[in-house]
């Protein structure tokens, strides 16, 4: 059975495992770009507290993920737990550090003007720091998406969701004649989730980011 | 809808403009603000004037504190050596049963740790050798047009799974050491080669004319001017290098490459939490200590002249 016969024989299979991944992928980018942006907003104003939380966050990074998720599955269980927790710690580094370097780099005078016509601290975040540090903050998130794929892939090994159960199967049945098969769909599967979504980053970027700012 | 509401009691203020009452709001509003206004001025100029105080004294004592304290450098492995030992006084009071005894004992925690180290060394001694010549060469004038296509290729290369790449590599070359080291350096390349690049590209073009035009020959310029200027982005590069390849070394296991990925499958598999935990407190130390390792490095190696820089 070659490569496209496979993937006609086993759409169905593949299509779920694409849509668990993409969604367990997106789900916790979400909570993760939430949380993230309100350490940022919390902490760039101290500087301790801001190098304490890029630091707290590299320090996860540098942990392999297989070995995050072996030091979760004691405490969470196998399954989703572990890879929802893992998939959004890891997804936080580069959004927090992202968010405390954007909103560092907001030039003052600009803070200062929207306070000189009578704008409230909220009101300042809102509608002037944030949008003007919105570019690092979504760079941040194109860049913890497509980590989490490859990490999404591994938390698989935890019986967690996606592509990574092919992957697995695959090697599981080394040499039989649908390991090739197997892996690869997971792999060029990730492969283009990972594309899709960095497309679709762009897309948000040109809506969203405003155009006074745009380079 | 909220601006409207924020401004309308301001409205009303003007009138008392003269007012004590209305004075001490304005104090006040000030006074809260100033702490994040002001923080980075004040930041600045303490900088500035740690630097100006620190430059003619001497060099050492001007960059000890901004980049690292000693703080800073002890507190990780301080860290490592507290959970280390934490570990080891529970494993020795643990009473483990027989499956968990047979996937720790003879040696076989040593044996992972040690495969797992080699395995990060030999795959990095590799990345830098294939990685930075490559970046040196895409930036000569000669193949320049050769760079979009690595930078592409690395930007692609990112959002290949790691256990995808390594599976693929195992199909390929067969189950052992090799297809892991294969796949581990595959996976590191990349990013090296990205930073060489831009690390080399980011110098100042004048003080390349500079160094031509005192007469440096090509390599001269390479080895003297070019490559020490780009000494921080290339050791961020074998640093990221590193910490990637003690992470990817954990999956070579799938592939029958040994490593300390060994036991926190075993544990998954034979739902055993001590052996997995042990797996998983190691590779964790081992991640930690090679990036501290490294930043010593970086520390070491980086050019006194570009200290300012970062």
């Amino acid at each position: 059975m070659n490569f496209w016969e496979y993937l006609g024989n086993r759409r169905q299979q593949l299509l779920a495992d694409a849509f668990q991944h993409a969604s367990a992928v997106f789900q916790c980018m979400v909570v993760a770009t939430a949380i993230g942006v309100l350490i940022g907003v919390l902490t760039y104003r101290s500087q301790w507290a801001g190098n304490l939380a890029t630091t707290v966050t590299s320090t996860i990074l540098t942990i392999p993920s297989l070995a995050m998720i072996g030091l979760l599955i004691p405490v969470v269980g196998l399954g989703v737990a572990p890879t929802v927790t893992a998939l959004t710690l890891y997804g936080l580094l580069p959004i927090v550090r992202n968010a405390i370097v954007g909103l560092r780099g907001v030039d003052p005078t600009l803070v200062d003007a929207a306070k000189g016509i009578g704008m409230s601290r909220l009101h300042r975040l809102v509608r002037i720091e944030l949008p003007l540090a919105w570019p690092p903050i979504l760079t941040g998130i194109r860049v913890s998406t497509q980590m989490l794929m490859g990490i999404a892939a591994i938390a698989a090994y935890a019986s967690g969701p996606g592509l990574g159960n092919e992957i697995f199967r695959g090697i599981a049945s080394l040499g039989s004649k649908n390991a090739l098969n197997q892996v690869l769909a997971g792999t060029l599967g990730i492969i283009v989730l990972a594309l899709l979504f960095d497309a679709v980053y762009v897309l948000i970027g040109r809506l969203t980011i405003p155009r006074g700012i745009r380079v | 809808m909220t601006p409207k509401r924020r401004g309308a009691p301001r409205d009303p203020e003007p009138p008392h403009a003269g007012s004590p009452y209305t004075d001490s709001p304005y104090t006040e509003s000030s006074y809260a603000d100033t702490p994040y206004a002001a923080s980075p001025r004040e930041e600045d100029e303490a900088a500035g004037a740690a630097g100006r105080e620190g430059a003619p004294t001497s060099p050492v004592a001007a960059r000890q504190p901004r980049r690292v304290t000693w703080r800073k450098v002890t507190v990780l492995p301080a860290v490592l050596a507290v959970v280390l030992l934490a570990t080891w006084l529970w494993f020795a009071q643990a009473d483990l049963d027989s499956i968990s005894e047979n996937a720790l004992s003879d040696g076989q925690v040593g044996k992972a740790l040690r495969q797992h180290v080699e395995l990060t060394a030999i795959s990095t001694f590799f990345v830098l050798v294939i990685a930075i010549p490559l970046g040196i060469l895409l930036t000569r004038r000669a193949f320049r047009k050769g760079a979009p296509v690595a930078m592409a290729l690395a930007n692609m290369g990112q959002a290949t799974p790691a256990i995808g790449l390594l599976a693929l590599l195992v199909i390929w070359l067969g189950i052992g050491e090799k297809a892991a080291l294969t796949g581990i350096i595959i996976y590191a390349v990349l990013p090296v080669l990205s930073n060489t690049i831009a690390g080399l590209r980011a110098n100042d073009p004048t003080l390349l004319e500079a160094a031509r035009g005192i007469g440096m020959s090509p390599l001269g310029v390479l080895a003297k001017v070019e490559l020490p200027l780009a000494v921080p982005l290339i050791l961020a590069g074998v640093r990221t290098a590193l910490v990637l390849n003690v992470g990817t070394a954990t999956l070579a296991t799938f592939g029958g490459g040994g490593g300390l990925g060994v036991l926190i499958t075993t544990g998954i598999t034979n739902q055993r939490m001590p052996v997995l935990l042990l797996g998983s407190i190691l590779t964790v130390v081992l991640a930690l200590l090679v990036d501290w390792l490294a930043s010593l490095a970086e520390l070491v190696l980086s050019p006194r002249g570009l200290e300012v820089r970062s």
